[in-house]
């Protein structure tokens, strides 16, 4: 298929994920930021600031002020703000100008689905957000959209190259945001594990899982009791959650031998598939090493590594 | 419900006594049996479709890209058989004709030593492309897609407007409407056969098929388009789904060996048909315009060549000329023997100084064109400027007469149109599409373009123009 085309659809796949994953963390973190600020603001703080590492070069383009809830700035810039690159509204406004530029490539049941989240957002746009609850509303519906265009995807897609070069898009902004959330919240997780307060603490801990939408499959596997070691184990190395590392790098990895085909080893498809033998094969001993810090900046650069490699190889003809 | 009937034009729906005409009865009993509150709800239903849809067009001058739904308004034109047979023959004259006129135009000039046409009309002309000369593409076929604007005089009389043998574009909302209009309103189709369109892409892809270079064993075709700003974008990538072919823009092709090759996640693959829908003058820097960044460079030579084929080819432009349109009927008796089926509307060049006396006297009853635009742009109706505005359009006119024609204004026909609640005459045209394959064929329909604006005479879309469902009748018996 056309380069421009696969290019358009591998962008499609990476912004409709990621409008998704901005979404999901923008429900969840103020779920915990409103449950927390009184017992401990600067746990809600952090949780906030935590999004502008999760997504590099995000921009806040309102103050904070000393009476409204401080989640107030965060879900501006999150949901609606066009100036910020990592707003729901430009991710959503990016995966279909992608869409509109190879329309050709894509059934009419995604494409109207798409055009119809992206309407309903600028709607919410131009009736304003006077409150939290407001932008609750808004967030859910928009998860709604985004999950109808997604079943579209699923539902009506025929799984030629063109689908295989979004899904990829899509599984390798999935692993890349995942390991950037863990980056940033991992690590000072368990460095606060002296901090006592049992109740909050766990709070934390169900806050990551329900970030990475792994909340009800972990306790599928684990129960309701949420022990540190097994949260990272399952984040980090469960077969088949479909946010944990492991898991993700297995799909990258597919769909890049589904499209070059299983014979031929791509530069692409060396970095994904050694990265996912770590993930797979030495999973023991990185628990036993506990330097998680360490591990998830590895995954990050291997991931960007791999898209690079990934436009080298199709997207530059 | 109310009808207004039109007062001054021929009104396609009502005879001069305000009676329904034959083929118009059951639609205007279907209609007046609807409550207001009922066509209201289906009339938003249907702009809620098309905003869904995504089926926009891109109006330049305005906002950077911005997108705007063309109008559609629901009230069928129904065109009984008989009518259209005709209209149908004329249009085959036509086009036969034109293709004829432009093959003699690339290779031998044969009407010029006749003086047919005058050979320093026809030589300056803008889409004339000397570069092109003796360059004659597979079959002789220049014109693969012509789009006939026809419009009616006030007898009802068809006559022919204009030819675009370049690159016509609506025909994805002829389809569209179509679809439009049997989910919104279902209950118009119980009581009328109207001949199908569907099939258009089918027609459209073995048309390109057929112009293939050479007997290759598949060809390879594609469309080619300027991009996401141009304003037929919706279209390009609409006939590209329809008929299963890949869409690319100038930067996807490449030229090497002189060959043609998209460039593929897989590396170059070869194109054998390019049904283009970029101007002649954009096509390859290396042979037009050397700014164009749309293009592909070399592509040209490979045409020349004979190892891509074009559609429409290249130089065919030269026939849309409305000076040139001036001697239709003339080149129609002088390649065919035979008198034009479809009468025109007459036409002043500004190139003959005794007409060009007669434009600049009578400047206020012409509707006076720039010989080689199309969509409304550089045009002037004389009988609505103001004194200034045909002032400064003279004194522009005078440093270059050649590029000028005028005609008198037609009283356009007019169709009932809802407006507000009721249902009021509006200006109507025609374009019925026109594929020029194994033989002949015109779509039956076409785009019906309405001025929205009461009163007005300009439907162009890029200047408040809608359009309606074009129906031609199957039964012979029905008017």
């Amino acid at each position: 298929m056309l380069s421009r085309v696969a290019d358009s659809l591998y962008w499609m796949g990476r912004y409709l994920e990621r409008a998704e994953n901005i979404t999901r963390l923008l429900l969840v973190t103020e779920d915990f930021s409103s449950e927390t600020q009184g017992l401990a603001e600067d746990l809600a703080q952090t949780a906030w600031k935590d999004m502008l590492t999760i997504f590099p070069s995000a921009q806040l383009s309102r103050e904070v002020t000393p009476f409204a809830p401080l989640s107030m700035p965060y879900l501006h810039a999150f949901f609606i703000d066009q100036g910020n690159p990592y707003s729901i509204h430009l991710s959503l406004r990016k995966a279909r100008e992608n869409a509109r530029s190879v329309r050709e490539a894509l059934t009419l049941e995604v494409f109207l689905a798409l055009n119809e989240a992206f309407r309903a957002l600028e709607a919410y746009g131009r009736k304003g957000m006077p409150d939290p609850p407001a932008y609750r509303d808004a967030l859910v519906a928009t998860h709604k959209g985004i999950f109808t265009v997604v079943g579209a995807i699923e539902h009506t897609s025929t799984r030629d190259e063109g689908w295989r070069f979004l899904k990829l898009g899509e599984s390798l902004e999935r692993s890349y945001r995942s390991a950037l959330v863990l980056r940033a919240k991992l690590p000072a997780l368990l460095a606060a594990e002296a901090r006592g307060d049992a109740p909050l603490y766990y709070t934390q801990w169900r806050s990551l899982l329900r970030g990475l939408s792994s909340l009800e499959n972990y306790r599928r596997v684990y129960g309701a009791r949420l022990e540190p070691n097994l949260v990272i184990g399952f984040l980090l190395f469960d077969p088949d959650s479909p946010r944990s590392l492991r898991y993700g790098a297995s799909i990258v990895r597919d769909y890049l031998a589904a499209i070059s085909g299983p014979a031929a080893l791509t530069t692409p498809a060396r970095i994904v598939g050694k990265l996912h033998a770590d993930l797979r094969y030495d999973d023991e001993a990185l628990m036993r090493r506990g330097d998680f810090a360490e591990l998830l900046d590895r995954v990050v650069g291997e991931l960007a590594k791999a898209h690079d490699a990934i436009a080298t190889q199709y997207f530059v003809t | 419900m109310k009808w207004v009937p039109e007062a001054r034009a021929f009104d396609e729906a009502f005879d001069k006594t305000g009676t329904p005409r034959p083929h118009y009865r059951p639609l205007v009993s279907i209609l007046e049996s609807f409550t207001q509150d009922e066509i209201e709800r289906r009339e938003r239903l249907q702009k809620l479709s098309l905003i869904d849809q995504g089926i926009t067009f891109t109006i330049y001058g305005e906002k950077e890209g911005t997108e705007r739904i063309f109008p559609f308004d629901f009230v069928p034109r129904v065109i009984p058989a008989r009518e259209w047979e005709r209209l149908q023959a004329g249009l085959v004259q036509r086009v036969t004709a034109l293709n004829l006129f432009i093959l003699d135009v690339y290779q031998g000039q044969k009407c010029l030593k006749d003086r047919v046409i005058p050979p320093e009309l026809l030589l300056s002309r803008k889409e004339y492309k000397r570069e092109l000369l003796n360059v004659i593409p597979p079959r002789q076929i220049f014109t693969h897609v012509v789009g006939t604007d026809v419009i009616r005089n006030d007898k009802g009389e068809y006559l022919v407007l204009e030819d675009n043998c370049r690159c016509p574009s609506g025909v994805s909302y002829v389809l569209e409407n179509r679809n439009t209009l049997n989910r919104v309103f279902p209950e118009f189709f119980k009581y009328y056969g109207v001949r199908p369109i569907k099939d258009y892409p089918n027609l459209l892809l073995d048309t390109l098929l057929r112009s293939a270079p050479r007997a290759s064993e598949k060809p390879v075709v594609v469309i080619l388009t300027p991009g996401m700003a141009n304003s037929a974008y919706f279209e390009h990538s609409f006939l590209a789904r329809e008929m299963g072919v890949t869409l690319v823009e100038g930067r996807d092709l490449i030229v090497e060996d002189n060959y043609v090759f998209m460039r593929t996640t897989s590396g170059k693959q070869k194109v054998d048909v390019i049904y283009r829908r970029i101007d002649d003058d954009f096509l390859d820097p290396l042979t037009f315009r050397r700014d164009s960044m749309l293009g592909v460079p070399g592509l040209v030579n490979v045409y020349r060549e004979g190892n891509v084929a074009l559609a429409n080819a290249p130089g065919a432009g030269v026939a849309d000329d409305k000076s040139v349109y001036a001697f239709m009927p003339a080149l129609i008796r002088y390649y065919l023997g035979e008198d034009a089926l479809l009468p025109q509307v007459s036409t002043y060049l500004g190139l003959r100084p005794q007409d060009f006396a007669y434009i600049r006297d009578h400047a206020h009853e012409l509707v006076i064109k720039t010989a080689g635009d199309s969509g409304g742009y550089g045009m002037l109706m004389g009988p609505f400027a103001s004194k200034r505005e045909i002032a400064v359009y003279v004194g522009q006119m005078k440093k270059n007469p050649g590029n000028y024609i005028a005609q008198p204004l037609i009283e356009l026909s007019a169709h009932p149109t809802y407006t507000d609640g009721k249902f009021e005459p509006r200006r109507v045209d025609l374009r019925p599409f026109i594929l020029y394959g194994e033989s002949v064929r015109v779509l039956p329909g076409g785009l019906t373009r309405v001025a929205l604006r009461p009163g007005s005479y300009v439907v162009n879309s890029s200047q408040g123009g809608g359009s309606k469902d074009t129906w031609v009748l199957a039964s012979k018996g029905a008017a």
